[in-house]
Formats: structure tokens, sequence, C-alpha cells
């Protein structure tokens, strides 16, 4: 944080939690002040507000003021997720293929264990169904179907369509959702059901929305096609109102931008894009973007982002430059088949919990975790169970008395009884050790994980930089990275914020895939390879025509756009298609097509192991993807003056007994916020900020440079 | 077994020049005389550190998930893919599993077996054990479930001597027998298998062999995901390598070597407390029985396999006060001229993929785990067959009934000890598998397996019913799989895939429900379709008095009206929904063929014609009349119970209101449910009373034919079982069949 004097806002982001409204302002310094508010779920905008001034006032400034300078705003949150989890969607009536009305009941058996530990996915009684967002009665099926080459087998039965629509209307739906199968191949059908539902509802004098699974994702898989329609109508849609009321909040207090949405596939959408479920999960994917745009500024290619929260270490990888998208994620225990930066999330965080299991007597760490109840050490928490946090107390790691600045106030003793009685004694060791172990087994895991993460990309560390934020990567980094030999090891000192700086910036960025499913197979001629071109051409550019199509309600013309054509490949007859930039804007001859092959067998060949490439049977392209993106302004690093190596001397707020390798060492502990770019701390030390600390161990050693990052090496 | 010269010193590649051989019998001899693995009194190093313990342990089993999370994407093969049939493990010198990756937990112990068989083989002289060679090994009565699990085994080498071996198994598309698929269905004797490979070495210096790469070339029917199957098993099984020797650097190899013997005596020691922990000591008794209804392929099996059969399992599970648990199928029926046979090696899969889903469900499960169990599979029977030349194609088919007792034994356990929220009665057979091939719609030659199977209900809990099309039996993580994904394959279109009314066992809890499919041949001239599953029996009980799950038939309707129905939008069937008012047969003209028969060769279709496959439900729990009426009265809104049923079943009384919503009569259901408990004890008589009624019927040898053979080839391969028959019924001493 700055005093930010004179200086002009210019970014806004905000973060709506399920309790807490964050705003993250940034200057045109790279400067910043956070501030928090109560959500308000009934009108996010008042909220939001609150939010809003409470950082303001650390710059003495109204929201008037600020928010006329600012040129860009961008929300992320949960509203639409809690909406989702709590079942507090719209009412929404469904057609599907007729003999298919159980989807949501039988939810392909996947979904009853979704989101499980490895542990529970197991072990067969805890799998469960999810409370389906529609019920079975307001789902009708029709005659019809399409085969898989996008033929009519089956006419519609327009007459069940009729009659469908009709109930649903009786019943008073809100919308309709349409998911015919194949319709991704052939949409005929769903768009005759809409004509059909139109006359209807028409004839009736009634109007409600109609969803068509082709229009909005048009992508093979019946099931998360579904499910991604649904939640446009069931979560998105009311959700679009609060953002639409936020938005007015803005306005009517002089701001002149834009209000943008973070969505999944990391950039930043307006909030009258027609797909808006795809920023159904935008605040985790905040700091892969925020990577992302640090590691193009200080001109790094490969890094591996690394979040500790209370309850899970999330992995992301940036390799060459982009980060990698999955296909089909689940999110709330639901398949879609909405592109997400891919997050690889283990179930292992400041707050897990730690046992010794009664029975073999060995520790296990999670999956499970006290959240933000912290641990045993905070005793209005209500929590028992020694949690890694307990330890970090316990080991002198974490400061007592300045936890979350003091907010909060922990209790060491309680803490040590507990470690003592709950790992200590039934391990046999001494608690310190015992805490030690627990810390260093906890930290030991998360590097497998991580190497794993590496490893399967087909790279080593030493290709990457790691990058470590969340409120308690810093505390824990030096651990982890341990003996990894990383190129280069990155804290910046705003990590707890840095999702929410990630966020601020998202291009403003729309992307759109296709399945295409076309066969390249191998010895074709020109002229086939031209005719294939065309198909690849006309997927991009009916996709192009959609991104132009969503600038357009922002009032930016196409000229302003910069469009990015990508592909997802597969060799014939495997199964694991994979994403790249196409190397050409169009296909424009012959040549441009081996191109397009060649670049994915570069790719290809990178990933896995070059003995499983076969490209004997030739190529199959399942996706078109367009995105399409405008530039905005991004927030600007910090740039501070180079102050030497050696801290001020009030930089240092005083030492503290810490626990190192079996040793009690006096360590000094410093106030993040007093060094200065270029100074440098040999460990041991801690480095104490109000919502973060950094552990510098024995061996290791931290520079701050001048963009207020960390660089920690061996000392 | 060739006993060759053993070199017990100086020369063998083991610890200390030692060979595999004599390590492996030190190893057997020193838990025959102690009972503990290897004879480890104490675990000195977990004792000692028990931190760096943990951490050895974390990162070996890091090592094997990212093997399989790597590896899984080089395979083609939707069943490595989507299903993820695909598991690696590290083990001893000896052979003992020391850690396994995530995925199917049925092979704990498989591939154990088969590196054993290498040892006793004495491979170690030849063909010779060198650092870089890769075996292969499908072959059950090795060490596997079927062919269709194919393992690729390195050892792995530390300065010249052999610290242990690295194994990946797949289950592959097809294994090149008579008939397409990886489980064809119809082979009697193991000529018929497919392509059987007997931990052979089929590569060194880490490349496969040229010779064996062009066999494969053949020998198979699709070599291109046979092969890169294999690349997926040996690029796993690499990275294990790398990962233990990444160990080894930081650890030392004295440390390592004294690590893998500790964690599989502690595996070991915590699977005993585990079941001390959970369980009370005892006997219980789970059987049950499979039918094999071949006696309709008269001409087109020869006689001896074209015969009705019944496949007998009386499964006992014995718990000891100090933990020991005893699993033992002591009067098993014999083995026969089917598919299904199950030997040893598949008989610890099936029995591991059930304990890692209640008594075991976490990473640390080892052979340590194998070593606390005893296992009694008599030698002659279906478990254990003396004829090492039967068909094993899909042993499955008797491993899901033959275990079915399983969860049931084991709930029975966990109630006496109150832990309530484990207990589930029992698996349903994971089926109706639909199997199929003939020319498709890309005109070209296909074959396939649908693996929405793995999706059938579980069976009720003890608190509350049972999960609607959620499992399988060989996976707690079903999958059923996009229709968008199966019609790629399958030139059949799916005309519906819903739930299936009735398709639990009813208790107070009943059972989750199954599912149903009707297939409409498509695109295609032909296309022979195959039924697998239970016809004439239930596999096991409900608990508690719960009921089973229903058996399945076998229905399509052929020469069908479809073509005109289509053209002129008239209704056609989208769910069958009660065999008794058939929604499939309403719906449609043509000639049905609906029958019992529900393990039969390939049947021929032609376009247009329907194929019915019902996935089976989950069994119940407690007694219906317990059942919460307004549970009966949802389920009937639901669509889940079939009207009929909540009366004759339940004893609920229900109306339907003036918007056809079914609504509870409390007063009639009270009333019913008084007379029916009235009822059963106008029925019911006195247990001896009843005995003697059907002791009359067993001494007359009134039984139908497979029932009499079954009973015959139980007794006559176990006088042990066969005197517990004649006691039961009180029979004389001679009494034979």
């Amino acid at each position: 944080m700055s005093n930010g004097t004179g200086s002009r806002p210019r970014i806004l982001a905000i973060d709506a939690g399920g309790t807490m409204t964050d705003t993250f302002i940034i200057n045109e310094r790279g400067e910043f002040v956070v501030g928090k508010a109560q959500t308000t779920p009934h009108d996010e905008s008042i909220g939001f507000l609150n939010s809003a001034r409470d950082a303001l006032h650390y710059w003495g400034m109204s929201v008037e003021d600020a928010f006329s300078a600012m040129v860009s705003g961008i929300y992320s949150g949960t509203a639409m997720l809690n909406r989702l989890l709590e079942r507090k969607g719209r009412k929404v009536g469904v057609i599907v293929t007729a003999g298919m009305e159980d989807y949501l009941r039988m939810e392909r058996a996947i979904q009853t264990y979704l989101g499980y530990s490895y542990s529970d996915r197991l072990h067969i009684v805890t799998h469960r169904h999810n409370p389906p967002l529609v019920p079975r009665k307001r789902i009708f099926g029709v005659r019809e179907r399409i085969d898989v080459f996008g033929k009519v087998a089956i006419p519609l039965y327009e007459h069940e369509v009729r009659a469908a629509v009709e109930q649903l209307l009786r019943m008073d739906v809100d919308s309709i959702v349409v998911n015919l199968i194949y319709s991704f191949k052939n949409p005929v059908h769903e768009q005759r059901v809409r004509e059909i539902a139109e006359e209807v509802m028409a004839a009736e004098g009634r109007s409600a929305p109609v969803y068509l699974s082709s229009e909005l994702y048009p992508l093979r898989a019946d099931f998360p096609r579904l499910n991604a329609t649904l939640l446009e109508a069931y979560a998105a849609e009311p959700s679009r109102e609060q953002l639409q009321k936020v938005r007015s909040v803005t306005r009517a207090h002089g701001a002149k931008f834009d209000l943008r949405v973070m969505a999944s596939h990391g950039g930043t959408i307006s909030i009258d894009a027609r797909e808006l479920a795809r920023t159904l999960i935008s605040g985790p994917i905040g700091g892969v973007i925020g990577a992302k745009y640090l590691a193009e500024r200080i001109g790094v290619q490969n890094v591996a982002c690394t979040d500790i929260g209370g309850t899970s270490f999330d992995i992301a990888l940036i390799t060459d430059g982009e980060f990698q998208i999955k296909n089909v994620p689940d999110v709330a225990r639901f398949l879609l088949n909405i592109p997400l930066v891919q997050i690889d999330s283990v179930g292992a965080g400041t707050g897990s919990f730690v046992r010794v299991n009664p029975g073999n007597r060995r520790i296990e760490i999670g999956p499970d975790s006290a959240g933000a109840r912290v641990g045993v050490c905070y005793p209005e928490g209500g929590v028992d169970t020694v949690t890694i946090s307990d330890c970090n107390v316990v080991l002198g790691y974490l400061n007592p008395d300045n936890f979350l600045g003091g907010e909060i106030r922990l209790d060491r003793q309680r803490a040590i009884a507990a470690v003592q009685q709950q790992i200590a004694e039934p391990l046999g060791l001494d608690v310190y050790a015992a805490a030690a172990g627990v810390v260093e087994l906890f930290e030991d895991n998360l590097k497998n994980d991580l190497l794993g993460r590496i490893i399967g990309k087909g790279y080593g560390p030493e290709n990457y930089t790691l990058l470590s934020y969340g409120g308690g990567g810093p505390l824990h980094v030096s651990g982890y990275s341990a003996g990894l030999n990383f190129e280069d090891v990155l804290i910046p000192t705003w990590a707890p914020g840095f999702s929410a700086f990630g966020c601020a910036c998202g291009d403003f960025e729309y992307r759109y895939d296709r399945s295409i499913d076309l066969p390249i197979f191998p010895g074709i001629d020109d002229a086939t390879r031209m005719h294939l071109g065309a198909v690849i051409n006309a997927a991009w550019d009916a996709l192009a025509d959609q991104v132009a199509a969503e600038f357009a309600k922002s009032g930016i013309p196409r000229e302003q756009i910069h469009f990015k054509p990508a592909i997802r490949m597969q060799y014939y007859g495997q199964l694991n298609d994979l994403e790249f930039r196409s190397p050409v804007q169009r296909i424009e001859d012959p040549g441009d097509i081996l191109q397009l092959l060649h670049a994915f067998d570069t790719l290809y060949a990178k990933i896995y192991y070059n003995a499983a490439r076969t490209p004997d049977f030739g190529y199959l392209a399942t996706r078109a993807i367009m995105t399409g993106s405008v530039d905005v302004e991004k927030p600007a690093l910090p740039h501070r003056a180079e102050a030497g190596p050696v801290p001020d001397p009030e930089a240092q707020v005083g030492t503290r007994e810490v626990y190192w390798k079996g040793a009690w060492i006096a360590t000094p502990i410093f106030a993040m916020d007093r060094l200065h770019a270029g100074n440098q701390i040999v460990g041991p030390a801690i480095i104490e900020a109000p919502a973060c600390t950094l552990v510098v161990p024995p061996g290791r050693k931290v520079r701050l440079d001048q963009n207020d990052i960390f660089h920690m090496r061996p000392a | 077994m060739t006993m060759t010269s053993d070199t017990t010193a100086g020369v063998g590649i083991g610890w200390g020049k030692r060979s595999l051989r004599s390590m492996l019998e030190e190893s057997e001899r020193l838990f025959a005389e102690t009972g503990r693995y290897y004879g480890i009194e104490r675990l000195t190093l977990k004792e000692e550190d028990p931190i760096r313990y943990e951490k050895l342990f974390s990162r070996l089993r890091g090592g094997m998930v990212n093997a399989r999370e790597t590896a899984l994407n080089i395979s083609a093969s939707p069943i490595v893919r989507e299903i993820g049939e695909l598991c690696f493990a590290l083990y001893t010198p000896e052979g003992d599993s020391i850690t396994l990756s995530t995925g199917i937990m049925v092979h704990v112990h498989t591939m154990s077996d088969a590196i054993k068989w290498m040892i006793r083989n004495n491979y170690e002289e030849n063909p010779g054990i060198e650092d870089g060679d890769i075996f292969c090994n499908n072959d059950a009565f090795i060490g596997d479930v079927h062919n269709a699990d194919v393992q690729d085994i390195l050892p792995i080498f530390w300065e010249g001597e052999l610290i242990g071996w690295a194994a990946g198994v797949t289950h592959v598309i097809d294994v090149g027998a008579p008939l397409p698929s990886g489980m064809p269905m119809g082979p009697i004797h193991r000529y018929e298998d497919g392509f059987m490979l007997s931990a052979q070495k089929v590569g060194s210096k880490n490349r496969l062999h040229r010779d064996y790469e062009l066999r494969c070339q053949t020998a198979v029917r699709l070599p291109f995901y046979w092969m890169l199957d294999q690349q997926t098993r040996i690029a796993g099984c690499q990275m294990i390598k790398e990962a233990v020797h990444r160990v080894i650097r930081e650890e030392g190899i004295e440390t390592y070597k004294r690590f893998i013997r500790e964690v599989i005596e502690d595996g070991r020691r915590s699977f005993v407390q585990r079941v001390k922990e959970l369980t009370i000591p005892g006997t219980y008794s789970v059987p049950s029985f499979m039918d094999v209804t071949f006696g309709g392929e008269a001409g087109r099996l020869p006689p001896e396999a074209a015969k009705d059969t019944l496949m007998h399992a009386p499964l006992t599970v014995e718990i000891g006060s100090e933990g020991e648990f005893k699993v033992s199928f002591e009067g098993a029926s014999k083995w026969g001229y089917h598919s299904f046979n199950a030997p040893p090696s598949a008989m610890q899969g099936g029995l591991w993929v059930l304990l890692t889903q209640t008594l075991v469900p976490n990473d640390k499960v080892n052979d340590g785990a194998y070593f606390a169990i005893q296992n009694n599979l008599p030698y002659g029977s279906w478990a254990n067959p003396d004829n090492k030349f039967c068909s094993v194609s899909i042993a499955w088919v008797y491993l899901i009934p033959g275990y079915s007792g399983i969860f049931r034994a084991l709930s029975m356990a966990y109630v006496g000890r109150g832990y309530l929220e484990e207990v589930i009665a029992g698996h349903p057979g994971t089926w109706n598998m639909t199997q199929g091939g003939g020319p498709n719609h890309y005109g070209q030659p296909g074959a396939w397996t649908n693996f929405e199977m793995s999706s059938c209900g579980t069976s009720a809990r003890y608190v509350m019913d049972g999960e609607d099309t959620c499992a399988a039996m060989w996976n707690p993580e079903g999958d059923m799989g996009d229709v968008e994904a199966w019609e790629i394959l399958e030139p059949l279109l799916y005309l519906g895939r819903r739930i299936r009314p009735n398709s639990f066992g009813p208790g107070k809890f009943r059972g989750g429900s199954g599912f149903e499919s009707i297939r409409m041949v498509y695109n295609t001239p032909n296309q022979v379709l195959y039924n697998l599953g239970e016809g004439n029996v239930f596999l096991g009980t409900g608990l508690f008095g719960g009921y089973p799950a229903f058996a399945g038939y076998r229905q399509s309707i052929k020469h069908t009206d479809m073509a005109r129905r289509i053209a002129h939008h008239l209704p056609y069937p989208i769910s069958d929904e009660d065999p008794e008012n058939s929604q499939m047969i309403a719906h449609v003209e043509g000639v049905l063929e609906r029958d019992k028969r529900t393990i039969h060769l390939p049947d021929p279709h032609a376009e247009y014609d329907l194929y019915l496959s019902v996935l089976r439900g989950g069994n119940g729990l407690g007694d219906v009349l317990e059942r919460d009426p307004t549970a009966v009265v949802r389920d009937l809104n639901e669509g889940y119970l079939l009207p009929r049923f909540a009366a004759s079943t339940y004893g609920v009384v229900a109306f339907q209101n003036a918007e056809g919503e079914w609504e509870l009569d409390a007063e009639a259901t009270e009333e019913r449910r008084a007379a029916m408990r009235r009822e059963r004890i106008e029925q019911s008589i006195p247990v001896e009373e009843w005995i003697a009624q059907q002791r009359t019927r067993v001494e007359q040898k009134d039984f139908i034919a497979p029932v009499r053979q079954m009973y015959q080839e139980s007794m006559s391969l176990s006088p042990t079982w066969a005197a517990h028959f004649r006691s039961f019924w009180g029979l004389d001493d001679d009494w034979s069949l």
C-alpha cells in the first residue's frame, strides 16, 4: 500500500466473496490500496461501493474523484457460484432428446464423486448425487435424433415440442433450455424447437428466453453441454442483473469505464456478453493471469505458479508464455464444457488438519481443513484439531500477535499443548520436533506435487521460474522449492492480493470454441488440403463473427480487435488433443496445413515421449478456437529506486526465537514495508507484512527488486 | 517346476550378490516362521524418524501417481483414457508391492504373482534379468485377471544390484481372440482367449525387441492401440525407475532397502489393526450364485459347454480376535467350459477392488495387506482351476457375484461395532454388459464394449438409500460416458437412457436405481450383439431383511417397423420400464426375442432392430414394512417405483390426485401394513418344520440339472463342504449326488 499522493487511480478490481467484498485499486505508478466491506447479496452494488470507499480513504479520495479517473473496472466474485451451490437460481424448463430426460439425476455417475479426495473416491458409501438444478417434472423429451455425422436420423416430432412448451409454460418457467444430441453437429432441430416455442408463446401472449446448446456451447459431449447451457439460464442471468447494478453504481459515481468480468478462459468480458456462465469461476484463476502478465513484463517464458491458501495448494504452469486450458473442467461438482484455465488443486493449505492415525501411527495431513478458522491457536475459531498453521505458530514462523496485521490474536500455548497431545506424544517425539516434522512433510508433499506437474510437462524445474503467492505461499516457499533448482524463485510483496491483482491484468478478450472433428489423413493432395483449409477458415470466420458481435455490444469496432486463431488437434486414433495458437492467421495455401501439423508435432513431442507420436494414421482437428482481444490498460508494476543491499536499521523490528532444523535461533524480524529495492536479507530471517509472512531459513537469502518482488536464492 | 542349480551366494543379481530365488525363499521362510514380513520385529526406521519415513513413502507414492498421470496421455484407448483402466506399482526384489498409483485397485497383487513366477522359474539364469529389460505378461495363471489386462514389468537396478521392479498394467481393447474385444465372449479354452504372453522378455536395453513388435502387428486386431498401450506402460515404468533412483540418491541405498521392507510389514500391521478396529470376530457366511445360460447354444458350442450351469460361491469371511482375516471359498463349484474361470491371481484382484472401497479406502495399501489375509481357494474349483487350459477371458463374470458377499460380511461386522455409516448391503452385478461387432458406420469392421455398465446403482446403506446410477463393483468411480462419445464407436443410436423403475432391491432403505438403454442398430447392414449378466439368480441377498436387486433378461425386437414409424412421426420406444407392461413392445411392431438367456453367444441384428440393456440397481437393507411411507410415495412420483408395488411390497396405500400426483393414505397404509404383518405371522412356520419339508426334496435329489451338477461338483471337490451340507439337511453319510 502507499499514500498515493498525487497519483491517479487507474484500475479497479473487485472480488466479491461470499462474506466480504474486496476492492483493489491501482494507480499509474503500480501502487495500490485494498478496501474491504461486507458483501450484500441482495444488491451487491451496496457492498461494492462501501468497499471502494474503504479502499480510497487510504488515499483520501472520494469515490467520484477516483471513479472518473479510472480506465478499467474488473469484477470477479463468487456470487454466481454461491447461487449455484445454494440452488437459488431461476425456474428453468428443459427440453432434451426423448429418452434422455434423466440426465440430471443420473449425472453420468461421474458427478457422484467429483471434488472428492482420493480416499473418498475409493470409499463407496460416501458417493452422492447432487440435488438437480431442475426437477425431473420440468424436463421434457421430444422425439428426434441427429446422428454422429450430423445427419437427421429421426426428424423432429414437432407436435411433441408444442406439447412440451405448453406444459412448461403452464408450470410458469422463467426460461427454456434446449439440448439435443449432436446439435453441435447440426443445430437444425434445436433451432426449430425455438421457433415452435416462440410460436406457442406468442399464441399464449407469453415470453421467456430459449437457450440453445448449439448456439451457446457448440461442443461435443451432451451432458457437460447441457450443464453449461443450463447454468447460463439458471445462475448466470440472475447474476447479470447484479452486475448491471454494480455497473450502474459506478456510472452514477462518474465512472466512464465499462465494467468487465473475469472469465474462465483467462480473459475479461463485458457483463453484456451472451455467455456469462463462463464467469462462474473467476477468482482462483486471477493469480495465473497475473503471473502471465508478470512473466511478460519481466521477460520470463516459463512460470510455475503456486498459490497456498487456507484450504488448498493450487499449481498452474505457464509454458512458453501460455497457460493451459482445460476443456471439460468440473466446477462445484458440475462437469462443464466451458474452457477453463488449468489449475491443479491439492487439498493441502495452511488450515489443513494434521492427525496421527491411531491404527498405524502414521501422520495424515488433510484433505479437510479448518479454512478461515485457522487452527487450535485461534480459540474463537472453535477448532480442536491441529492444523499446519498451529505448527507454524509453535515454531515461531508465525507471529501470534501480528496475524492478519494483528486483527486476530493467536494463542501459542494452546497450539503447543495441542501439538504435544495430538502429534508429539503418539509419535514419541519432542513437541517442536513434531511440529517441524509436520511442516517439513507438508512442504515435501507440495514439492512432490509441484515436481510431478513439471515432469509431466516434459520439463525440469530448472526450466521454470517459481512464483509463490496467496496468504501461505511466502510462508512455505522456501520449503517446497528447496532442492528443486528453479531458475528463480519470486515472491511479490503483494502475494496475498496477487489474485485480485491478476484479475486487473486480464485482457479484454472473448474466446469461442467449436467442435469440428476434421480428419487430416496422410498423403492427401493439395486440393484436399485446400478443402480442409476452407472448413477450418469457415469455422474461424464464424467464431470471429461471434467475437466481433460481442465487442460490438461495448461499442468496439472490428478493426480494433486482435484475432488469434487457435486449434485443438490430436493424432488420428489417439484421444488426447492439444491446443495451440495457429502459426497462420488463415489457411491460404496447402503449405499452411502442413504448418499447422508441424506446430502440433512439435508441441506433442515436447509434452509426451517422442515414441508416442503416431502421425502415420493422420491427424484429427477437434476444435476451432478464436480469441479476439482489444488493448486495455494493465496495472503498472511498481518501480522503486535501488537503495543498496543493506536494509535500513529501522526495517528490523525485533528478534524472535525461531526453530530451525532442531535448534532455537534468535532470528531477526523485518517489516516488509520498511524494506527498499536492492535490500538483501540472509536467513535465518522472518519478514512480516500484515497479511503475509516470508520465511527465509538459514542457507537462503532474499533480495527485493525494483518491482517489489523478492527473489529467493541459496545464501 | 524344474529345479536348476541355486545360486545362493556369489553370483546372483540380488542384494549382496544373492540370487533372487534365495531372497524370495528367505522372505517366505521368515514370514512362515514369524508371521511378520521378512521377520521384521521393530519398525526401526519409522520409530526413529517417523517424519523421514513418511516423506520416503510420499515420494515413492508420488512417483507412481505421476507415472500414471503422465503415461495416461499416451494411450489411445478409451478404456485407458476415459475409464482409467491403468495402474502402476513398485515392487521389492522378491516381487512384493511397496506402493501403488491411483487407478484400478485390482492389481495390488496380480503383478506380484507374475514377478514371483519369473523368480521361481529362475529367469535370472535364463532368459536373464538385466538393467533395461522389459517383461510382458497377460497370463492369468501366472499373475493377472484375464488376457485383456496386459502388464509390463521392468527390473530396477542400482550399482549392478537388482533393487526392485516397476510394473504397469492397462486394459487393452483387443487381444486377438477368435472374436473381437479384449474380453471375448465364447472361449472355452485358453487357446481362444487370444494373444498370450507368459511373462515373456519382450525388450532389452530399454527397447522392445523388433521380433516382438512385428509379432504384435499380426497377433491382435488393433496393433496400433496395442503398441500405444505398451508405450504407455513402459513410459510409466521408466518414470518409476527414475523416481526410485532419485530417492536413493537423496536417502541412500541402505535406507531405501530398510524402508521397502518396513513399509510392507507396516502395511500388514495396519490392515490387522484396521480389522480389529472396525469389525467383530466371527464367521460370516455370505454365499452367492451365478447362472451360465449356454444351454441354448447347442450346435454353436461343443456339448460339454452347451449347457446351463450354476456357479456356487459359498464365501465365508472369518475374522479372528487378533485381526486375522480369512477369506474362504470352501465348497466352490468346479471350473467349467466357459470364459469365466478365475485363477488365484484374478481372485486376489476381485478381493482388492472391494476391500479398498470399504475397509481400507486409502493410498497406503500395499502387499502388506495381502500378507495379512489368508485365502482358501479350493484347487479344482472355478476359483483355482486345476486345468491350466480353461478360458479366463471374462473372469469378472464369476468374480463379481463370487465376491458379492464381501460388503455384506463386513457390514454385519460394522454394525456389531457401531460403524453404521460404513454399512452397505452388497454390490449388484456390474451389467448388463453390452458388446457387439460387425461392419461399423464408417464401413470398417468394428468391435466394441460399452462401459456404461460402470454406473450401476449402489446398495442401500444403514442410514439411507443406495445411490442411483453410481459405480461398478470393479471401479467405484463410475462414468457412463456421453451418448455422443459412445455413438462414435457404435453403429447404434440411443433411443433412450433413463432411470429404470424397480431396478433396486426394496427394503427399509432401497438400493440405488439402475438404468436402461434402448439402442437401435443404425447405419450398418448388420451387427452382432451380446448381453451379459445374471438372469435366473440373485447375486447374494439384501441385508437385514432387505431384498436383492432384480435379475436381468434379454430383450430384442427384430424386423421392426421403425423406418415407417419414423417417416410418419409415430411414437417409438424410448424406455421399457416394466416387463409386464413393456413400453418397448407397446411402441413398435416386430419380432420379439425375450428370455432369460442373459449369457449367450453373438446374436445377429439388422438395421432398425432394437436392443434393450438393463443396468442393475443395488440391494435393499432392512424390512420393507419399516420404510418411511412418504419415501415410497416420493419414489412413485419420481418414477422409481411402479405403482402396483407400493402396496404389494411396502404396504403403502397411495392414490393419485387430480394433477396425477401420488398422495399417501396414511390410515389405509397403517391398516395394510398391520394386515401384512398378520399374514407374515400366519404364513410363518418354525425353521425346523421348513427344513423338514425341504429335506424330502433334497433327500430325493429333486433338483433341476444345473443345481444338481453344482452341488455334485461342490461335494466332490470338498469333503468338508459335503459334510456340512449333509449335516445341515440331516442326510446320511453316504448320501451323494
